[in-house]
């Protein structure tokens, strides 16, 4: 049933013909495997990472500089920014993991993980042109049956390929989640104790979780860099991953893709109401508030508990 | 001999907790631990599984050393460990509480292949955990609560589920924490089947428990522990007459 919830989104772009609903759609779907994947690690693992927009910013930067130095396209570049992640995810897991950071230290030192990547990428000026960030005008491309292989320029092809990214995103965490390992993941975030005497090794879920989670996020920040076309080190900001966790504690921690539906309120909601950065901050921060005090389990959550009561 | 433990020690700072503990346990044995509050027991427990790591001594598992191993490891190898409040997942199904505890079985049947469930089109693994899930349930009594939340039942019922996951287990030995504290006269009575059950296919028992009579009735063997360290052992009728033991319980005016 929740499956045919995809086939209206496949059907807007012959109802919507405005350029800015669909260009918020990509980058809502686009959010959404951010925060989908985060959720991997946080609602359904109970591990709070602020990693997560570092491992977006470190395969942006990845994917565009394999592209330069190695000449490869898109894709390739995509699966090096994947690959690179996926390394530095096992490392700095494996650390905090072994340490057994729980809650906030776990918290506080994925932060400053973040931080100190964030710090190399904005003073190694000869590789990453520090704070000016790049511009630049490579695009992926696409075999499309009868025209070949086509460059995905304009938000109708960005449409498609941003839902289609997203798609495959909810399916592949929901096949983890409703899994075995699914079920290690919940032990640890109920009862991480007990799940250790039943056998569980926690600390090897727990690393696979962070680093699956990661994984999203990279390929999330492949399409992201080329659909705005820029990297910078904004990438890595903090204010990135408080995104995060909004669209995430917005949406509902208990369902695979209800983050998604946080990520469509964040995006949109600067164009409803026109506002300034700083005042955006602060919208996210008084949001943030609210979810938690007035619906803990997120608006999919209380539409979810309400249609049960109903 | 399936396990040896020889002089296992446990200091938490200056005060030492269990001292210098020998003891044997062969497969099928029933073995009962007493002692008095505070006499070391489920420290002795927590060490035999790991959850507490010995200050000195060896255990030795059907010829291997697994002292300072993790828990996870301890129970792969075969011995799980119920606890005394029952620890539980509150918020999930008693079904799904089982299910968890289900990990080992799944890794030993399928190994690595379990890896390729994750992906589309090759079946569900947890599929063949139904039917025992359902043994399980069904032997534990707790098939009426198979879909309510595990925080939602008895106490009774709790300490059955802990009972219920460590079975999932598929333990060799089964070490139970006074798993019959706090429970009625027929849980007790539904319990004593279980145990029963259990040792009719030849699980290794190690129970702690105050209430003598009812562990002396089950066990073959009792081991009565004072201050951390072993004061007696032997056949339970002998062991809970003798002098120490007695004055370890009442006090010496008693002895």
């Amino acid at each position: 049933m929740k499956h045919l919830l995809w086939i209206p989104l496949l059907a807007v772009p012959f109802v919507v013909h405005d350029n800015v609903v669909l260009t918020i759609l990509v980058f809502t779907f686009i959010a959404g495997i951010l925060a989908v994947s985060f959720n991997l690690v946080f609602g359904f693992t109970g591990q709070l990472s602020l990693f997560h927009a570092a491992a977006f910013g470190l395969s942006a930067y990845a994917t565009y500089l394999s592209m330069i130095h190695l000449g490869i396209s898109f894709w390739l570049g995509m699966i090096v920014g994947v690959l690179f992640v996926t390394l530095i995810s096992v490392v700095i897991g494996a650390i905090c993991f072994r340490f057994n950071l729980r809650e906030l230290y776990f918290a506080i030192v994925t932060l400053a993980f973040s931080e100190l990547i964030r710090l190399v990428i904005l003073n190694w000026n000869s590789f990453t042109n520090g704070s000016l960030g790049i511009n630049f005008t490579l695009t992926p491309t696409l075999w499309v049956p009868g025209r070949g292989v086509i460059p995905v320029t304009g938000t109708l092809m960005w449409y498609y390929l941003s839902l289609v990214a997203v798609a495959l995103a909810v399916f592949g965490y929901s096949r983890i989640v409703h899994s075995w390992m699914g079920r290690c993941f919940a032990s640890i975030r109920l009862n991480d104790e007990l799940a250790d005497t039943l056998g569980i090794d926690v600390f090897r879920y727990k690393l696979v979780s962070f680093v699956a989670g990661n994984i999203g996020a990279a390929i999330a920040g492949s399409l992201y860099s080329f659909y705005i076309s820029y990297i910078d080190p904004n990438y890595f900001s903090l204010d990135q991953s408080l995104a995060i966790i909004a669209m995430a504690l917005l949406g509902g921690r208990e369902f695979v893709a209800a983050p998604i539906v946080g990520a469509l309120v964040l995006t949109a909601l600067p164009h409803v109401i026109n506002v300034n950065a700083e005042a955006r901050l602060l919208i996210y921060g008084l949001i943030l508030i609210l979810t938690i005090l007035l619906m803990p389990r997120g608006i999919v959550g209380l539409l979810a508990r309400q249609r049960r009561a109903a | 001999m399936l396990l040896e433990v020889r002089n296992l020690t446990k200091r938490f700072g200056g005060l030492t907790a269990v001292s210098d503990m020998s003891f044997a346990l062969d497969e099928g044995d029933i073995v009962g631990i007493f002692g008095p509050n505070g006499s070391g027991k489920t420290t002795l427990l927590n060490l035999i599984s790991g959850v507490y790591e010995p200050t000195a001594g060896q255990l030795v598992w059907q010829g291997r050393e697994l002292a300072g191993c993790k828990p996870h490891r301890i129970a792969e190898a075969g011995i799980v460990k119920t606890f005394q409040n029952p620890q539980l997942f509150g918020e999930l199904s008693v079904h799904d509480n089982i299910a968890i505890a289900g990990h080992l079985r799944l890794k030993r049947q399928a190994g690595w292949r379990r890896i390729a469930t994750l992906f589309p089109l090759r079946g569900k693994a947890s599929a063949d955990l139904e039917p025992r899930i359902d043994h399980i349930l069904r032997l534990c009594r707790l098939e009426a609560f198979r879909d309510a939340p595990a925080a939602s039942l008895s106490y009774g019922g709790e300490k059955m589920l802990g009972v219920a996951m460590a079975l999932m287990c598929e333990p060799r030995l089964l070490l139970l924490d006074e798993p019959g504290s706090g429970l009625g006269h027929d849980e007790i009575r539904n319990l004593d089947e279980v145990l029963r059950d259990l040792r009719a296919h030849g699980t290794t028992l190690c129970v702690i428990d105050h209430r003598v009579g009812f562990l002396g009735k089950l066990a073959d063997r009792a081991i009565v522990i004072h201050h951390g360290a072993k004061i007696a052992e032997g056949p339970p009728d002998d062991v809970l007459r003798d002098h120490a033991v007695i004055e370890a319980y009442l006090g010496r005016s008693h002895a």
